[in-house]
């Protein structure tokens, strides 16, 4: 299998402080990468150093085949990404949004159209395409962001904590959406503190402190540390590592 | 290139669709035109006046009689004591007295020289030094009169030499009009506030509500965004700066004797400044509050050193030195020069080099500062 993401003792300090502790990690083409840690683990800076927001300190990484140090305009062509606050012009409406996008990346205005088409049916957001962004319910900005971040065809992108504050009717919902996009072949990146959406990952990767301190697939995990959900797995991990500490 | 016309399809789609702003850009420019520019105008064409004469000669009346006809001055009482006028001034009843010592005529008529006495309020320099211009400028006419009265009455007689007044006449602003000094200044005023400080907001807003985060993970290039960002402050700049100009010249009956594309060529020159400047502030703040108090800070620095309020050479030397790193100074005065003396090109030169060559550099400097990454 292809490597989408590596990394090699990734590290990110900030002044004495270090967010991200000597990562290392492989996910492959096509995987749901479901990336846990309590607030403050560090899931946001090393997803801001694998899109090119933030330079490392130390280690090394590649995204999509291309270096984090020299390379990162070249990752930023080939990765969508929606960060962990709501991003997008509220004051902008739906389709204008993502018409605004389409430009940024350079697409043709036919293809904007074609794209815009194919990502309201994708995330379901015909009805509101008109609407200004403010006034769409959280869970419908959530979906909207995703299509942004998809709008160029990216073969990876990163979400960051995408269901947070919305319902869990809402957020079952978007982890179908999370399904049908893997289903076209991207790999997906995806942070969150939701014990119960880690089941639904390929694989997950467990952050505590900075430091990965399990990474593999979720019935694998529960297996080897003998629970019967993901919940119990962290848990457990967490004590482990603050007695080590 | 594409990309950049996307974002500037953004922000004009964005400022016209956010009322303060459109009331910043369009509304609010007019007001503060209107009152700075009446108030100012109002303030010295009527200043309030008080007589007193010790003399109560002909020659005195005839004196008081070219002050009464002048709607630059308002005759507002008649004091006997200078104790009198000093309540007057400490009331705010009057701004300005005229006291004609005893004897004035019979000692004019010898051909000595006796002094009319002017008390001003000092308080509002600007009206207090342009009243006393005036008054200064009728005694002069009238002292002239008299002195060619007595050559005519003796031809004969040989003319004192210190009796020769010398004139300093003003070339250009002919009536010293006030609003023709101050609306270039408004001018300069308004439009580096919408360059600077909507260009520091605009950029600061995206940092605040995370969209500039997602800026930076696309493949814009930083000249892009930068781009992307201030050249709609540009434009507006320039929609504003005509917006006024219509506005001097059928309100305030100013029309600029200069070239208008001379003006608008040294604008953009300008603008490189308040534009980079814009961006700068945009790099050190993260919040719009923070984008708006900073803003200010430079504003009113930039405003009392360049001359709008107090001329630069009424100020304390060191002072006088650090306007000159001030580049609104240079378009004050390059501003007054068009609009007052139709000044051209090469006439402007000393001040448009340093005023593009220190633009050019806060524009290079914070252009560089602003990365397409956080921290
Ligand atoms: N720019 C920065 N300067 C200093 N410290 C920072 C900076 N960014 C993050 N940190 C610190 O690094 C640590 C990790 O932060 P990070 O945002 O990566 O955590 P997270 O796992 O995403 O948490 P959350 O679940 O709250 O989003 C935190 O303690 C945070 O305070
Ligand atoms: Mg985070």
């Amino acid at each position: 299998m292809n490597i989408s993401v590596q990394t090699r003792n990734l590290t990110r300090r900030f002044g004495r402080f270090t967010a991200v502790d000597r990562v290392t990690l492989d996910v492959y083409e096509g995987e749901i990468f479901g990336f846990l840690g309590a607030n403050g683990a560090g899931k946001t800076t090393l997803i801001r150093m694998l899109t090119g927001l933030l330079k490392p300190t130390e280690g090394e990484a590649q995204v999509a085949g291309f270096d984090v140090w020299g390379q990162s305009e070249a990752i930023k062509r080939r990765i969508g990404y929606m960060s962990q606050r709501f991003s997008l012009y509220e004051d902008l409406t739906a389709e204008e949004n993502l018409t605004f996008y389409g430009g940024i990346y350079g697409l043709r205005r036919d293809q904007i159209e074609q794209r815009k088409a194919i990502l309201f049916e994708h995330v379901g957001l015909q009805p509101f395409a008109g609407q200004m962004t403010r006034d769409l319910p959280l869970g419908f900005k959530q979906r909207l962001a995703l299509a942004c971040a998809l709008l160029h065809d990216p073969p990876i992108v990163f979400l960051d904590e995408p269901t947070s504050g919305v319902d869990p009717k809402a957020r079952r919902s978007f982890w179908n959406l999370i399904y049908q996009t893997a289903q076209l072949g991207k790999t997906l990146f995806v942070t969150t503190h939701f014990m119960d959406e880690a089941e639904y990952c390929h694989r997950v990767g467990i952050m505590h402190m900075g430091r990965m301190i399990a990474v593999g697939p979720p019935g694998q995990l529960k297996r080897q540390y003998d629970k019967s959900t993901m919940q119990e797995v962290f848990i457990a991990l967490h004590q482990s590592s603050e007695e080590a500490a | 290139m594409q990309q950049i016309l996307y974002l500037m399809w953004k922000e004009f789609k964005q400022v016209f669709r956010t009322r303060e702003m459109l009331s910043i850009i369009f509304v609010a420019p007019m007001i503060q035109m209107l009152v700075l520019g009446f108030a100012i105008s109002t303030e010295v064409k009527n200043v309030s006046l008080i007589i007193t004469d010790f003399d109560r000669s002909s020659t005195s009346r005839e004196i008081l009689r070219a002050f009464e006809h002048t709607d630059r001055f308002r005759i507002v009482g008649y004091e006997s004591s200078y104790r009198g006028i000093d309540n007057a001034i400490h009331r705010w009843h009057a701004q300005m007295a005229i006291v004609i010592p005893p004897n004035f005529g019979r000692d004019l008529q010898r051909g000595l020289q006796p002094e009319v006495l002017l008390i001003v309020d000092g308080l509002d320099g600007n009206t207090a030094g342009v009243a006393l211009g005036y008054a200064t400028g009728i005694l002069r006419q009238f002292g002239q009169m008299v002195l060619r009265q007595r050559m005519l009455a003796r031809p004969d007689a040989a003319i004192p030499v210190h009796q020769v007044v010398a004139e300093d006449r003003m070339w250009y602003n002919l009536d010293l009009q006030p609003e023709q000094y101050m609306i270039p200044g408004i001018v300069v005023l308004l439009i580096t506030i919408i360059s600077m400080l909507l260009s520091a907001m605009s950029m600061v807003r995206e940092k605040e509500i995370g969209t500039m985060e997602q800026l930076m993970v696309t493949p814009l290039k930083r000249y892009q965004i930068i781009l992307g960002k201030i050249l709609p402050f540009l434009i507006l700049a320039f929609v504003e700066l005509g917006i006024v100009l219509v506005v001097a010249q059928f309100i305030f009956s100013i029309r600029i004797v200069g070239s208008y594309a001379l003006l608008a060529g040294l604008a953009f020159l300008y603008l490189f400044a308040t534009l980079g400047l814009g961006i700068f502030i945009s790099t050190i703040t993260q919040t719009q509050q923070q984008a708006m108090f900073v803003s200010w800070f430079f504003l009113i620095f930039m405003i009392l050193m360049s001359g709008f309020f107090i001329p630069i050479e009424n100020m304390p030397p060191l002072l006088q030195k650090i306007t000159y790193i001030n580049p609104m100074r240079y378009f004050m005065y390059i501003m007054r020069e068009i609009f007052q003396k139709g000044s051209t090109f090469p006439f402007l030169l000393k001040d448009l080099v340093p005023m593009t060559v220190f633009g050019l550099l806060i524009f290079t400097f914070s252009v560089l500062k602003f990365q397409k990454r956080l921290a």
